[in-house]
């Protein structure tokens, strides 16, 4: 214990040198620009997109067909469903083709709800994130062959899918196995990219999570020889199954779960 | 496996070395033009491409100018999510925060995922000599950390190696011989690397972006290392180039339309990752403990200064690189840094207080401007290397042996005597030397100027032995004039004379 202390106390003896220091660096920044510090914030004209791109915004089905092209083009899968129970059915009919013996999703309870742990009984164990304190999360990420993931939000200009962390969402769950099913109501998906970032403009730093990640695809590499490769890191396998009906189970829990 | 510098030598003898590589040139033209194409079409695709680079630049250059108020409010905002904020002014002081804070964990690996600054700081080799290892994670970094190697292009570090070469460093990696196939390849270091990252006891990363509103780091990539880097290890430890900054989450969708865009041609990389802080208590996963370095290193010497402070604007997509006709000539360790193309060729000299140790790399570049056009952020590539070259040459590093031969020049211009003389010389010498209509020696005066170029011959005619006929042919032209050209003419020449100036210049 007397160790925790002592990197404890070091921390807040690197803390104290880092604010004196912090001024000298400031400071020689302004004295470079030729002025005084400056302690207020300075007008901000362009912030953001340009005008004509921020009006820029598609129906619902226009976002839906947009998006399935811009996933499908940077190699993923979309599979559009018309409720959370077909899309229960096709995911289990694939874990069962792909021989899974590991899935692990997030513990929310829309994807409870899929009853995936009954649905694949016989075939392979379904875990969800982070219910009790005595396993390896991590480890038990890694080794697992499907992670299911319920998106935050999603971009259809870029084909992106959103997943933001919290204590029953892990970051490792569409990081870490080898193949990524991400279900995403279709209210969730937004035309511009812009429109999702502002959201966190509008939370600010309190109500951000620790990790928010934009997906795109599966990992891809061309390192070798300009020779597309995928699956170097993350997942090489990676659906994205959009939802036409969905109901929110539960928004006292799923309202972000801070 | 210590990193080899690849500094040593002239521009001239590095690029030598890369032009006797068939493959390095074969390699480096065909990325680069399909980065280059992947480009024009992601650029023509989304529209309006000037006005997005229009609106870059100027979010770029409001922080630039605003930079200590926004870099305050940064580590202020990350501190309040509980990141342990460093500032270091120099590289020394970044390595020394960064050895300390690995002896503090007692860590032995160090995980890294593709970061420049730590390209700057050497910090492998730091790492090393206080016996932690440090492993990179991007594929193209692993590879060429095998070779000990540093990157030859900003996005694609292992661009001069093609795959039997890599399958070579590989199979010795293993143990084991590997197939000369991408995916296999792939695939050894995908196994590889996932034992290190569960067991990694430091995750180290750059930074693409911070957001100063929030105290958020954002980080683009393809393959998902970063993703790990940032989530897996107990401690993460950010190192970041003090101008990385951008103001809000708003003006990150014009920097992640620009980015990804300009450097490979994609909408977005496969992940855009925002990370707030350490993990939070209830999270489990996401490191413990987090640590952002915020890194001056010589960037500060272009604040203030007119002709350089945009510099500060990249945004280390590549994209002058892929553009630039020499870069796709020499590649990437002609350059002799961790930046290489156009953007190296100005900020490695940049980054230098010291004029005396200015290279000839701002020499490496035809001022053809392709890097500008190219560049999202216009940074006037171009006109900087003029300018670096004018600073040289004022400073009293130019080309000696250049400017002796110019020196010869203007003292035979001087006397019409002198030059007669000078180009009878030189029309009987150069039967000596000429070839195809050109000079290629580098002897004497033409030392300086032939070492990069080739000297045309001289006339068998000059321009001053025919000035007698075109006189004369000039002459009789005026003769035939209309007469009320010629009285229109007259008229000028005695108003002129007269005082009044030129016609149709009031």
């Amino acid at each position: 214990m007397t160790e925790a202390v002592t990197h404890a106390e070091w921390l807040a003896q690197k803390e104290r040198e880092s604010r004196v220091k912090q001024e000298a660096f400031l400071k020689g920044i302004s004295s470079r620009l030729g002025r005084q510090r400056s302690m207020t914030p300075p007008p901000h004209p362009f912030k953001g997109a340009p005008d004509f791109w921020n009006v820029m915004d598609y129906d619902v089905e226009h976002r839906m067909t947009a998006f399935v092209d811009q996933f499908s083009a940077a190699g993923g899968h979309a599979v559009r469903f018309p409720d959370m129970e077909a899309a229960a059915v096709f995911i289990a009919e694939r874990a069962i083709q792909l021989k899974a013996r590991r899935l692990v999703r997030q513990d929310q309870p829309e994807l409870a709800a899929l009853d995936l742990e009954k649905r694949l009984a016989e075939h392979a164990s379904v875990t969800a994130w982070n219910t009790d304190s005595g396993t390896a999360w991590k480890t038990a990420a890694a080794e697992a062959d499907i992670g299911i993931v319920l998106a935050d939000y999603a971009v259809a200009h870029t084909g992106s899918v959103v997943a933001l962390s919290a204590a029953h969402k892990g970051r490792s769950v569409s990081l870490l196995p080898a193949a990524l099913f991400v279900l995403l109501p279709a209210q969730r998906i937004r035309t511009r990219l812009g429109e999702v970032l502002a959201e966190f403009d509008r939370s600010g730093r309190a109500g951000l999570p620790a990790g928010i990640h934009f997906i795109s695809g599966p990992s891809r590499s061309s390192d070798i020889e300009n020779d597309l490769t995928i699956g170097v890191h993350g997942p090489g396998l990676v659906y994205a199954l959009l939802v036409d009906a969905f109901v929110p189970a539960d928004r006292m829990r799923e309202g972000g779960g801070r | 496996m210590s990193r080899q510098d690849n500094a040593a030598g002239s521009v001239k003898a590095r690029a030598d070395l890369a032009l006797n590589d068939e493959f390095l040139r074969k390699a480096v033209r065909f990325t680069t033009e399909r980065l280059r194409r992947g480009k024009k079409e992601a650029a023509e695709e989304q529209g309006s491409w000037e006005e997005w680079r229009e609106r870059g630049r100027q979010i770029r250059l409001h922080t630039i100018a605003h930079l200590d108020y926004y870099l305050n409010l940064f580590a202020d905002n990350a501190r309040a999510n509980g990141v342990h904020v460093h500032f270091a002014e120099t590289s020394a002081e970044a390595v020394k925060i960064s050895l300390e804070i690995a002896q503090q964990k007692a860590a032995k690996t160090v995980l890294k995922s593709k970061s420049m600054v730590t390209e700057e700081l050497h910090i492998n080799d730091a790492l090393q000599a206080i016996g932690v290892e440090a492993i990179e994670s991007d594929l193209g970094e692993y590879i060429i950390q095998l070779a000990g190697e540093s990157p030859s292009h900003i996005i694609i570090p292992a661009i001069h190696r093609n795959r039997f070469q890599i399958a070579e460093l590989l199979s010795e990696d293993a143990g084991m011989p590997l197939p000369p196939d991408t995916s296999i390849l792939a695939g050894y270091v995908r196994k590889k690397l996932r034992e290190h990252f569960l067991e990694a006891d430091i995750g180290m990363t750059g930074c693409n972006f911070a957001i100063a509103e929030t105290g958020s780091m954002v980080l683009f990539e393809n393959e998902g290392n970063a993703r790990m880097v940032t989530t897996l290890p107990k401690t993460q430890i950010t190192l970041m180039g003090m101008e990385r900054i951008i103001p809000s989450w708003a003006d990150l969708e014009v920097m992640a339309t620009l980015l990804p865009r300009s450097a490979t041609g994609q909408k977005l990389t496969v992940y855009m990752s925002g990370i707030t802080g350490p993990r939070r208590s209830e999270d489990a996963d996401g490191p413990d403990e987090m640590h952002i370095i915020i890194v001056d290193n010589g960037r500060s010497n272009q604040l203030g200064d007119p002709e350089l402070q945009e510099l500060l604007s990249c945004i280390r997509c590549g994209a002058c690189l892929n553009a630039c006709p020499v870069y796709r000539h020499i590649g990437g360790h002609a350059y002799g840094g961790p930046y290489s193309g156009p953007i190296g060729a100005v900020l490695k000299p940049a980054l230098q207080k010291n004029v005396a140790e200015w290279d000839d790399i701002a020499n490496a570049s035809s001022l053809c401007g392709a890097c500008y056009e190219a560049c999202p952020v216009k940074i006037p590539l171009h006109d900087m290397l003029v300018y670096l070259r004018r600073r040289k040459v004022d400073a009293g590093f130019g080309d000696k042996a250049e400017a002796a031969g110019m020196k010869g020049f203007a003292a035979a211009m001087g006397s019409a005597k002198r030059m007669k003389l000078a180009v009878k010389a030189g029309r009987l010498a150069q039967k000596l030397v000429a070839r195809d209509g050109g000079i290629r020696i580098r002897l004497g005066p033409l030392k300086g100027w032939n070492t990069y170029r080739v000297a045309p011959i001289l006339a068998k005619r000059s321009f001053r032995e025919q000035w007698r006929e075109l006189e004369h042919e000039l002459q009789a032209e005026l003769k035939e004039q209309k007469p009320d050209v010629q009285a229109r003419m007259e008229r000028a020449i005695r108003e002129r004379e007269a005082g009044k100036g030129g016609i149709g210049h009031d």
